[in-house]
């Protein structure tokens, strides 16, 4: 599929995509870890927000401040950027959500040299008028904060413009998944996956036109629908190995849905522009799908996710999950026994970035989508 | 109806023909290097031995890690769903299936029918399977065929703590350092391997009866921990081996 090519170049090398963006623009590039980092800020200060999923290579310096137990994913963007690899950007954003992020953002201040360091410090609790107020309040000075840092003023319009386009991708990546859902197959995993991981690093605005032009092919296109592939609903946090989808697909399943931190958790939601613009983006943020770092009532996350696989008429749940990761380990026993009470089978996969173990990984999938 | 599954494992290749509902022979040889050969062997002296004919099979189902290599089969099945069905042959009452192998370990829970509710697997890490138990017979200069039955004779089991192969040896080491006597560390070692395999057990909610294969069954001191640690009794396969295969053939008939 030819309009998926701009994405397959930058997924190959999402690096040397904000380098060469960069050059271009003479503009500046801020990292960001998990997706509660505000973007809209980001974007309405005219800076690249580029998500940083984990490394790019074996781990080694990084492990002289991490335990071998942290997941991939600090371990890895730690040894990217000890080892000069983030040479590009100008400051990096951490948003405070899991402990291995928090402990992350201390160390990565002392020891990388990756220009400013902003901590947004979020409420834990999302539920409650106070948490409201403080994550105003939170996104307020984190405008401020960037505003410092790239000797730039964020105004009102700025902001709303930001949120407009924001709101625009999210749209079109919701008529995406619900192609998706209505047609499994009418995009091949591997190329939602692209997407997904382009729309962390990619120029919004270039990615916002290019992700409407496949939307508008994948309607227009007659596929032929894998009417015996079984539902597959994926649950987790980030997923950066496109090998998985192969796997799920060359089992006999296809993915119809997903709660992935790098998927519709980034995606969902939408910010009203008429209201004040800092008021409406924090909004966003507490109304959104949580995370297992955060919390807005005990079963919440268990009843939204019977909801999101029941909407997607998924036959089983994937939970994907880092290895290591300890908010999503402690949440998966409830979450596994509330989709059992529903009748819906689940199957846990534990991931590490740089290994995936080929054949196990291929035994397991086949071995569900035979029980299903 | 005369169908033959084969079950080609990371060390032996096993080999089940059923016929009419009833299992008429079994074999097992090792894998070796070559999967696609011992599949070609195992099925071809089976047959040999039962005095059929080649074509005689009417369908061929191919499970274990090698199951893509055995290119005259119909069919390939994963291992998972292939002891359950096995043990849903052997037994129909079964719920729960603990199959510990040479190099991996697996807990699976099925439905009445025979099919799998759940599974989880161990296949990241020594303890908890065959080679473990290998390892120690190694440290303690024991034959692995008398291990189940020396430890039965422990009077104070010994604590294995660490959940590594390599530093449960130094344990071990220094449990026979310091003149502990040998039925005592190999039951510690097998309550060791128990309550790992357990573990995993309970998160797929482990129900009676439970039902144990895998090579690691035939260890009499292994099948007694692992009661203990789980509350219900455990009743060894007597195919333990082959039960994938056997398991493998049933699917084939279907």
């Amino acid at each position: 599929m030819d309009v998926m090519q701009p994405f397959y170049d930058i997924c190959a090398d999402p690096k040397a995509y904000a380098r060469r963006w960069k050059a271009r623009t003479g503009g500046k590039v801020v990292g960001t870890l998990c997706s509660y980092a505000p973007e809209e800020l980001i974007l309405a200060a005219g800076a690249l927000g580029f998500r940083l999923v984990g490394g790019s290579g074996a781990i080694s310096k990084a492990d002289a401040h991490l335990q071998a137990y942290s997941c991939s994913l600090v371990r890895g963007a730690l040894e990217d950027a000890l080892s000069h690899r983030l040479d590009f950007l100008d400051g990096t954003i951490f948003p405070h959500t899991c402990d291995s992020i928090q402990r992350l953002s201390d160390i990565w201040r002392m020891n990388a040299h990756t220009g400013f360091h902003l901590d947004v410090v979020l409420p834990v609790k999302l539920n409650t008028a106070s948490a409201r107020d403080y994550m105003t309040a939170v996104m307020r000075k984190a405008r401020s904060g960037l505003e410092n840092m790239l000797e730039k003023a964020i105004s009102d319009d700025d902001l709303r413009q930001a949120a407009d386009t924001y709101n625009r991708i999210r749209a079109t990546m919701k008529r995406l998944y619900a192609i998706r859902r209505e047609r499994p197959g009418a995009i091949a995993g591997r190329d939602m996956h692209a997407i997904a991981r382009a729309a962390m690093v990619m120029d919004r605005h270039d990615f916002l036109a290019d992700l409407t032009r496949v939307v508008d092919q994948v309607a227009d296109t007659e596929t032929a629908a894998r009417g015996d592939a079984k539902r597959i609903f994926l649950s987790g946090g980030v997923c950066n190995l496109p090998d998985v989808y192969g796997f799920i697909e060359a089992a006999g399943g296809a993915v119809v849905g997903d709660d992935l931190c790098t998927g519709s958790r980034q995606l969902m939601g939408a910010i009203d522009l008429k209201d004040d613009p800092i008021d409406a983006i924090s909004r966003r943020y507490s109304e959104r799908a949580v995370c297992p770092a955060k919390h807005t009532g005990v079963r919440t996350r268990g009843e939204e996710l019977v909801r999101m696989a029941k909407e997607a008429n998924a036959q089983g749940v994937i939970f994907l999950y880092l290895k290591f990761c300890d908010p999503h380990a402690f949440d998966y026993p409830y979450l596994k026994d509330t989709l059992a009470a529903e009748g819906i089978p689940t199957l846990l996969m534990e991931l590490e970035e740089q290994t995936a173990s080929d054949g196990q990984f291929q035994t397991r999938c086949e071995a569900f989508m035979e029980m299903l | 109806m005369l169908t033959v599954g084969i079950d080609i494992g990371s060390i032996s290749a096993k080999a089940a023909v059923i016929q009419d509902g009833q299992l008429v022979g079994s074999k097992v040889m090792l894998t070796g290097y070559n999967a696609k050969t011992a599949g070609e062997k195992v099925f071809a002296d089976l047959l040999a031995e039962l005095d059929l004919a080649r074509d005689a099979p009417d369908r061929i189902v191919a499970t274990g890690y090698g199951r893509n290599s055995v290119a005259f089969a119909h069919k390939a099945v994963t291992e998972i769903t292939c002891h359950a069905r096995g043990a849903h042959f052997q037994d129909p009452a079964i719920r729960s299936i603990i199959d510990i192998g040479g190099q991996d370990s697996k807990a699976i829970t099925l439905n009445e029918a025979g099919g799998v509710r759940d599974f989880a697997m161990n296949d990241k890490c020594a303890a908890g399977t065959g080679r473990f138990l290998e390892v120690m017979a190694r440290a303690l200069e024991v034959d692995l065929d008398g291990f189940g039955a020396l430890s039965l004779k422990a009077q104070n089991p010994a604590a294995i703590s660490s959940l590594c192969t390599v530093f449960a040896e130094s344990e071990v080491i220094s449990l026979i350092a310091k003149g502990a006597r040998r039925a005592d560390i190999i039951a510690g070692i097998h309550e060791s391997v128990a309550a790992r395999v357990a573990a995993m057990a309970n998160r797929v909610r482990v129900q009676a009866p439970v039902m144990m294969t895998g090579g690691v069954a035939h260890n009499i001191g292994v099948v007694k921990a692992l009661e203990a640690k789980l509350g219900y009794p455990v009743q060894v396969s007597a195919y333990a081996q082959v039960n994938g295969a056997i398991g493998a053939a049933c699917l084939a008939a279907a």
